[in-house]
């Protein structure tokens, strides 16, 4: 088999992890090749409209594990092939310094145990560094069930480290993921969070002591696979950040790759939710929102026609509106329409002159959302008698000028022109 | 009204624009060869004076700040059809109003200089990933590429940091202008068009590439729309993964 056929298939499984993020490190320094970008750097994107900063392959996809909804699993009779690490890390090298990536994400199925698989993914990276002096970006995959000594080793050569949830709930993995459970995936999670932790304090007083995956750790969650709420998701989330010091947690629509009775027959891969759950994941990380707030036991589904935030708004009216010249920042984020951008942009205009409605519009404020929800010195140019409904038939207006509600299709999705969040870009 | 007439160059403009601020009426700066003929226009030419230039500068920092410099700088890369007269009518506001002009955003002439710079800057990210190399048979690394601002001398820092062990160059073919990196080296030169002789390995290494991008997308996902807005088609051709 060439080179170009594995690398085929390898970059083929490896696709459905949604992680594309170059960002968090900086890398860099005298000697060597190639540094990284703190904010990171997409270098191109595929048809599906999602980024590619990273060659982002399988070392093998042959597996030991048979998990029903991965594409790798062990009775899948598709083509095997594996990467030696030589060749990872000549491919790595020879793309990079044709700028076509930032550099390398590693994952791989597993092939004879944990350990050994992560000896050989250790030993490709480790070539890249030592051999060809990169000095690029990495991501390494953390394969769940392999020893202490090497997790601790990825952190020292990889950027960001990554353990793949997948599954939200013990169940579910019990059911489709029979070689996994909760223990074998939050263990060497918490484990690489607290050398996380411990390097940062430790560079902070020792500038020159290691970095330990400097760009920090994520993981994903498939989403529509197994019964679980948003809610439950949600929630899991904000533990994750809060617990665990994650970076990001990825949502992945699932793409029904393999056939199995336990596994939902859905006709398309559930788009607009994970949208909307990439959505609410931003409320949490950016904008000051607990789960709570978002979603509560009677309501632990986000709303597929409105953004969460709106939804929050609609249902805390007697918040609104709110005097944008007077109300704080973390106050002003909470206005549906306003973003981190121009909710910062309004503190720093407002300082200079007092705003009007027309100056929110200039600062890039989506006012066909924000009006019904601020007022600009005291002028409100919303509906006079809003109620939550009334202001949801006019945002439903907005959206579908036809009066024609399609609230499930791909038009939705586009008309907001957020589909970026496929990438996790909001 | 008076026109003042500048070179090209960005110490002719910051001269003009000096020159334009000491004249204290409602004035224009056009570079030479784009000005428009105006019945009512007077033309005045500024001939580039290192000591006016490092003035304008001066006002600029002392008057703003280091970001308002930038935004002068940036603007005046983004190449934009009015974008000179735009900074003048900037500058003016910084001297009025010192560092706070900066916080105006709604104000039509802050919003005109922010803008255009954000643009400049975003352009130079974009393209910090849409620069793409080929090996040539001496071993350099050549890049061609075609963007809407003056964004070379921004990009060059980047490339500088990651591909320091290498000789390459950046071709700027809408400008016939190429930044040259050779043994730890830099200079720009004007460069119209380039004959190359890739590597023997050069091939193989794009094909792998071509493979990997088609790869890489899913199906059950497939979105055309979101993937122009991302790479607008303008920039495609010289994107090996697009040929």
């Amino acid at each position: 088999m060439d080179l170009q056929e594995k690398l085929e298939i390898l970059a083929d499984s490896a696709k459905y992890d949604a992680s594309c993020a170059s960002s968090g490190s900086d890398r860099g320094g005298a000697g060597g090749t190639g540094a990284a970008h703190l904010s990171g750097v997409c270098h191109s994107w595929t048809a599906d409209g999602r980024c590619i900063s990273l060659l982002k392959i399988l070392m093998t996809n042959e597996c030991v594990y048979d998990c029903a909804y991965c594409v790798n699993r062990r009775t899948n009779d598709s083509p095997k092939a594996i990467l030696t690490p030589d060749e990872i890390a000549g491919l790595t090298f020879e793309f990079y310094k044709r700028n076509y990536i930032e550099g390398l994400f590693l994952s791989s199925g597993i092939i004879v145990s944990p350990d050994r698989t992560m000896e050989l993914m250790l030993e490709a990276v480790r070539k890249l560094r030592q051999v060809f002096r990169f000095n690029g970006y990495v991501h390494m995959k953390v394969i769940p069930g392999a020893d202490q000594a090497l997790i601790d080793q990825a952190g020292l050569w990889a950027d960001r480290v990554s353990v793949n949830i997948e599954l939200p709930t013990d169940k579910s993995l019990r059911l489709l993921a029979p070689g996994k459970t909760k223990e074998t995936v939050l263990g060497p999670m918490s484990r690489l969070a607290q050398k996380i932790t411990a390097s940062k304090d430790e560079r902070r007083s020792i500038k020159s002591s290691p970095a330990f995956a400097p760009a920090g750790q994520s993981t994903q969650l498939i989403i529509g696979a197994t019964p679980e709420t948003d809610r439950e998701i949600i929630k899991l989330s904000e533990a994750l950040y809060g617990k665990m010091c994650l970076k990001r947690v990825y949502y992945s629509a699932f793409v029904p790759v393999t056939k199995d009775s336990r596994l939902p027959a859905l006709l398309s891969p559930p788009l607009l939710r994970e949208h909307r759950l990439y959505q609410a994941d931003w409320l949490l990380r950016f904008y000051g929102f607990k789960a709570d707030e978002l979603l509560d036991e009677k309501h632990p589904a986000l709303d597929l026609s409105f953004d969460p935030k709106t939804v929050w708004a609609l249902n805390n009216l007697d918040k609104f509106p709110l005097e944008v010249n007077k109300a704080s920042y973390e106050e002003i984020l909470r206005v549906p329409g306003i973003g981190v951008t121009s909710a910062k942009r309004i503190l720093r205009a407002r300082r200079a002159a007092p705003l009007s409605l027309d100056d929110l519009k200039k600062l890039g404020v989506v006012m066909k959302r924000a009006v019904y929800f601020v007022t600009a010195g005291g002028r409100y140019g919303g509906i006079k008698k809003e109620s939550a409904e009334s202001i949801k038939i006019k945002l439903l207006e907005h959206k579908n000028p036809n009066g024609q509600l399609d609230l499930f299709g791909e038009k939705e999705l586009m008309k907001e022109g957020l589909a970026g969040t496929v990438t996790g870009q909001l | 009204m008076k026109t003042f007439l500048y070179d090209g160059t960005f110490e002719g403009f910051l001269t003009a624009l000096s020159l334009a601020l000491d004249s204290g009426d409602s004035c224009a700066i056009s570079k030479e060869t784009a000005a428009e003929t105006g019945l009512f226009s007077e033309f005045l030419d500024a001939e580039a004076d290192p000591r006016r230039a490092a003035a304008a500068r001066s006002l600029v920092e002392r008057r703003g700040s280091a970001e308002s410099w930038q935004h002068v700088r940036f603007a005046f890369l983004s190449e934009a059809s009015g974008s000179e007269t735009a900074i003048l009518e900037y500058v003016k506001l910084l001297a009025e109003k010192g560092p706070a002009a900066d916080n105006m955003l709604a104000d039509d002439r802050v919003k005109k200089v922010h803008g255009l710079s954000a643009k400049v800057g975003g352009e130079t990210h974009r393209f910090m990933g849409f620069v793409r190399f080929k090996e040539l048979a001496d071993k350099t690394l050549y890049s061609k590429i075609e963007p809407d601002h003056n964004i070379l001398a921004l990009l060059v820092p980047h490339f500088r940091a990651r591909l320091g062990t290498f000789n390459w160059v950046i071709h700027d073919a809408r400008r016939n202008n190429a930044a040259l990196y050779f043994k730890g080296k830099l200079v720009y030169a004007p460069l119209a068009s380039a004959q190359i002789i890739e590597d023997v390995k050069e091939a193989e290494v794009r094909e792998l590439w071509k493979h990997f991008f088609k790869t890489a997308a899913i199906t059950e996902r497939t979105n055309p729309k979101l993937q122009r807005q991302n790479v607008p088609l303008k920039y495609r051709k010289n994107l090996t993964e697009f040929d």
